[in-house]
């Protein structure tokens, strides 16, 4: 029996409906309303590949069970860019060669991100915590880093300039 | 990095006057598509109607496959399709020793074998489905570990390998036994790698659809064209019969080269469906399944004179092949002579080893043998370093080879900058200030390595081939089958092609294979696509280049001799009587060139072999047309109390030839290091029956950001005359001497020798309280993980600060 579900995707209202309120966000997002910018890693809440913001707090979405999701607001990478360009912490990854393969990346870009709506200018004590809450295989995270540190000057600047 | 280079003879001019875009730090051209998400790996295929697969593994390590009963699984709604050993083509396949079924023909030989596979409407199905079969084994006795498959009678994991060998060769070259004999100093060690999983954030995985009588496979390979042929050998068909085209790739390091068997029964489970079937392995079945890095057992001998020069070596090498042999054979040939090509060895001697056990099957990683010969043969050359009373970076350069060295296998050196390396490394870690000031429980080791730009492995070609279309909008379409794997081939190939063109790099497009469409090509591996594809779009933009100014010069009535490309103009002076000089767009050529009655498109073919010899059967030969190399020097720290190990800085120097993209080339030193990190200290699992007891991430821990020590990467002044614009490969060996150099640092800060990976906190520990890394209840003749030199009666004292007698 399909139990429907409500909640905030990327700004907008969804209405879906579940076979298995115990299946999660990620398989969710990714096979029924094709959003494949999430990825999967290990599927129990390891790497870090599938995080997303929920209700402003990164989350894998791995180990997120869409049975608890009523209600609530989910931010993917699909919602970080468009068609008026990319979030700071895209653009830092972009000119800091933040990524190889690439397959980590959104999930360090959302990580990134939710800390940057929480504390706009974490210490680097902080963007490292953050950062190793990722696997990346590929990077040695030199270049994660360096994004990440670019990205909070760079969010600096366009708060400096809006205001 | 430096681009400006000061002329040196005997060298092309070309290295004096790069062009802008070689050697800037062009932004990647497939950066937006990662960041935002777009970019579509494997697992993100989707086609209409496609169905989704399950796999039953074996549970046993060796068992005969009595029945297989897949009629419940059948029956479960939704399910399409059920497959076993009997709906294949039961044709062993292999990249040089074909023993792997698609799925079981009669016996099973690891834990992880794949048995039968299910397609269903979603994975849910076809996993629950998946364990509706029920196979029924008669267990075999197994050999789980490699004494146990060399020992007199063992059980064979292969009928037709008697003894378990899969493959062995030995040489001796220059008579090392004598040269030994006549040295005045002789070091000697047994030491061991372990499996070390790629640990590609995503897993192989395989979309295959059948239209007729042709199967397409979208596949995340690194060698689109040798899985192929492969592939089609698997499922029993001709070449013309299967199409690979590469998704976006999540991480390769030699992991994802077409070994395995899940894009097999993906394509067979399409076939049998009539529909597009993905199959994505899991994380655990990665760790079963995929092809880690082989563990392999040295003895090492190194000879030296009384004042440090080397003699000879010789080493004695069993390597766990695991139940399959995949590319390992041509892994044990690399692990066994490519380190001969970094000092000026007088004789060498090996015998090698590649022996079945019933474990999981093990392959192609980067580095491709060399960590583990580093591994060992890099701790022999620092206790050298100690016995000689040497400095280890003094003795490197007494030793290193140089431009113009052979070694004894043939490998011909053309470009070196070794001793550059070794020097700059020093520097960096500042070896000669640390060693005048040493601090307790603190510990400085180096290493050096040496890796081929591509490698003549795969028949007798490593070549590769490029077609570049300029476009009637003025760009270029590079089009190849390299592919991308991470590193950012394809925006260094972009450069390559901008430089020869006079294009921007946003105004390159490069293809990614397909093998219906794009250039035939050998793929990632071997550090080749950089050297060997480079050239080969060097060429193929020379030449697109020269058809362009032709046609200019027809249109423009001009001699071609005065006309150049730049910024996407063709250009010439003014001609006489006239004040403006040309200025013309590409495109604006382009288009002029195709309409008017007989036009045609400016396309140039560009091709290239690696200028390399196919090795013999006994790895007599120079694999590689150029060599890169690395200096890597590292300081830890050792808690006494503990044995916990804290790397705190490494040093990396290497020799790439011309640094194409320096952001990007110091990506790869980074992660490699990295990877090499994790395989050093933390990289293992648990084993119980023949595998991982808990075969996911939590048990096998890699690396992350906090456990990164400060990292110094350089790159070396260097030109390879027959690189591309100078260059060499720089994809793998960073990793190389990671291990062996965190090992030896260890040693100089406590006296505790590690010979088995990884360097753990608790071998540590009972090294420094009894002089043994194994821990006193596990204790027995032979322990590996024991000191195992012999110790010399007329050792000299140690001239660093170092616990008497606990280094033997
Ligand atoms: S896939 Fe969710 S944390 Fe790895
Ligand atoms: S860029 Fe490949 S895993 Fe991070």
């Amino acid at each position: 029996m399909a139990v429907p579900l409500r909640f905030r995707l990327n700004h907008e209202d969804v209405e879906v409906h579940v076979q298995d309120p115990a299946s999660t966000l990620l398989d969710l997002l990714r096979n029924d309303l094709g959003l494949t910018g999430t990825k999967s890693g290990c599927a129990i809440g390891y790497c870090g590949a599938c995080t997303v913001i929920v209700d402003g707090r990164a989350v894998p979405s791995c180990l997120q069970l869409v049975g608890l999701l009523e209600g609530r607001e989910v931010r993917t990478i699909e919602d970080l860019s468009g068609p008026d360009g990319l979030d700071p912490v895209q653009t830092a990854f972009v000119t800091c060669a933040g990524m190889q393969c690439g397959f980590c990346t959104p999930g360090h870009v959302m990580a990134l991100r939710a800390l940057l709506d929480q504390e706009p200018e974490p210490d680097e004590e902080r963007l490292r915590q953050t950062v190793d809450g990722n696997y990346c295989r590929c990077t040695g995270y030199v270049k994660i880093l360096d994004s990440a540190r670019e990205a909070v000057s760079l969010q600096k600047s366009l708060t400096g300039e809006a205001r | 990095m430096s681009t400006t280079h000061a002329p040196v003879p005997g060298l092309p001019r070309e290295r004096d006057v790069l062009p802008p875009v070689i050697g800037s730090a062009v932004q990647r051209i497939d950066a937006v598509e990662k960041v935002t998400g777009r970019a579509s790996y494997a697992a993100d295929t989707r086609i209409p109607r496609m169905l989704h697969a399950a796999v039953v593994r074996s549970p046993h390590a060796h068992a005969r496959v009595l029945a297989v009963d897949t009629s419940r699984a059948a029956r479960v709604p939704g399910v399409h399709a059920v497959i076993t050993g009997a709906d294949t083509a039961q044709v062993k396949w292999g990249a040089f020793r074909p023993d792997l079924y698609p799925l079981a023909v009669e016996r099973v030989r690891y834990v992880g074998d794949e048995v039968a596979a299910v397609a269903a409407i979603d994975l849910e199905t076809a996993r629950y489905a998946a364990e509706l079969i029920r196979v029924e084994y008669e267990v075999l006795p197994a050999v789980l570990d490699l004494d146990a498959a060399l020992a007199d009678g063992a059980p064979l994991v292969h009928d037709d390998a008697p003894g378990n060998l899969a493959h062995e060769f030995a040489f001796d070259r220059g008579g090392a036994r004598e040269w030994l004999e006549r040295s005045d100093v002789v070091v000697e060690g047994v030491w061991q790698s372990t499996r070390q999983w790629h640990g590609s954030i995503e897993t192989i995985g395989c979309t295959a659809e059948w239209s007729q009588d042709r199967v397409t496979m979208w596949v995340n390979t690194q060698t689109p064209f040798l899985a192929r042929q492969r592939y089609a050998t698997a499922l029993g068909l001709p070449l013309r019969a299967v199409r690979v085209v590469q998704t976006e790739i999540g991480g390769g390091f030699g992991g994802k080269s077409g070994d395995d068997n899940t894009s097999v029964i993906c394509a067979i489970l399409a076939r049998k469906t009539g529909r597009p079937v993905q199959l994505v392995n899991t994380r655990e079945e990665e760790f079963l399944a995929s092809r880690p890095r082989i563990p392999m057992r040295y003895h090492v001998r190194l000879g030296f004179t009384s004042d440090g020069l080397v003699t000879a070596k010789e080493i004695d090498l069993v390597a766990d092949n695991g139940a399959y042999t995949g590319k390992a054979q041509a892994v044990l040939g690399a692990a066994t002579v490519r380190h001969d090509a970094l000092f000026t060895y007088r004789a060498v001697k090996a015998r090698s080893r590649l022996v079945y056990t019933n474990l999981v099957p093990t392959g192609a990683f980067r580095g491709f043998g060399n960590p583990s010969a580093d591994w060992a043969v890099g701790q022999a050359w620092d206790l050298a370093a100690t016995r000689l009373g040497i400095e280890v970076p003094d003795l490197f350069l007494l030793n290193a080879v140089e431009s113009g060295s052979v070694s004894p296998h043939n490998h011909r050196i053309s470009s070196c900058e070794l001793k550059q390396c070794i020097r700059r490394a020093a520097a960096a870690i500042g070896w000669y200030d640390k060693r005048a000031a040493p601090t307790p429980h603190r510990g400085l080791a180096m290493g050096v390595s040496v890796h081929v730009s591509g490698r003549r492995s795969f028949g007798d070609y490593d070549g590769s081939s490029a077609i570049v279309r300029l476009t009637e909008d003025g760009r270029a379409a590079v089009i190849i089958g390299e592919g991308e794997i991470g590193t950012g081939a394809r925006t260094t190939l972009a450069q390559i092609a901008a430089a020869e063109l006079g294009l921007a790099v946003a105004d390159i497009s490069v293809s990614r294979p397909d093998t219906d469409l794009t250039t035939h090509a050998l793929g990632a591996l071997a550090s080749r696509v950089t050297y060997v594809a480079g050239n080969a779009v060097k060429q193929a933009a020379e030449r697109a280049c020269e058809q362009l100014l032709a046609a200019a010069a027809r249109q423009t009535g001009r001699p071609a001799a005065e006309l150049w490309v730049e910024d996407g103009h063709v250009h010439a002076p003014a001609m006489p009587g006239e004040d403006t000089p040309l200025r013309q767009p590409v495109g604006t050529v382009v288009r002029a060139e195709l309409y008017r009655p007989g036009g045609e498109p400016i396309v140039g073919l560009g091709s290239f072999d690696n200028p390399s010899e196919f090795p013999d059967q006994l790895r007599y030969g120079n694999e590689s047309g150029a060599y890169n190399f690395v200096a890597e020097a590292a300081e830890v720290e050792v808690d006494p109390a503990t044995g916990a190990v804290t790397v705190l800085e490494l040093a990396a120097a290497v020799d790439c030839g011309t640094v194409l993209n320096p952001p990007l080339a110091e990506g790869q030193v980074e992660g490699a290091i990295a990877q090499g990190l994790g395989m050093a200290l933390t990289e293992r699992f648990d084993w119980d029956g023949g595998a991982p007891t808990r075969p996911n991430f939590v048990d096998y821990k890699m690396p992350t950001a906090g456990v990164m020590p400060k990292l110094h990467v350089e790159f070396a002044d260097s030109y390879e005359p027959t690189g591309p614009f100078g260059a060499k490969g720089v994809g793998e060996i960073a990793l190389d001497p990671v291990p062996s150099i965190v090992a030896s640092a260890v040693a100089d800060a406590v006296g505790v020798r590690v010979h088995e990976l990884p360097i753990t906190a608790e071998k540590i520990f009972w090294g420094i309280r009894t002089g043994s890394t194994t821990p006193p209840e596990q204790a027995g003749p032979g322990g590996l993980s024991e000191s195992a030199e012999p110790a010399p009666p007329d050792r000299p004292a140690p001239p660093r600060d170092r616990a008497p007698g606990e280094e033997r």
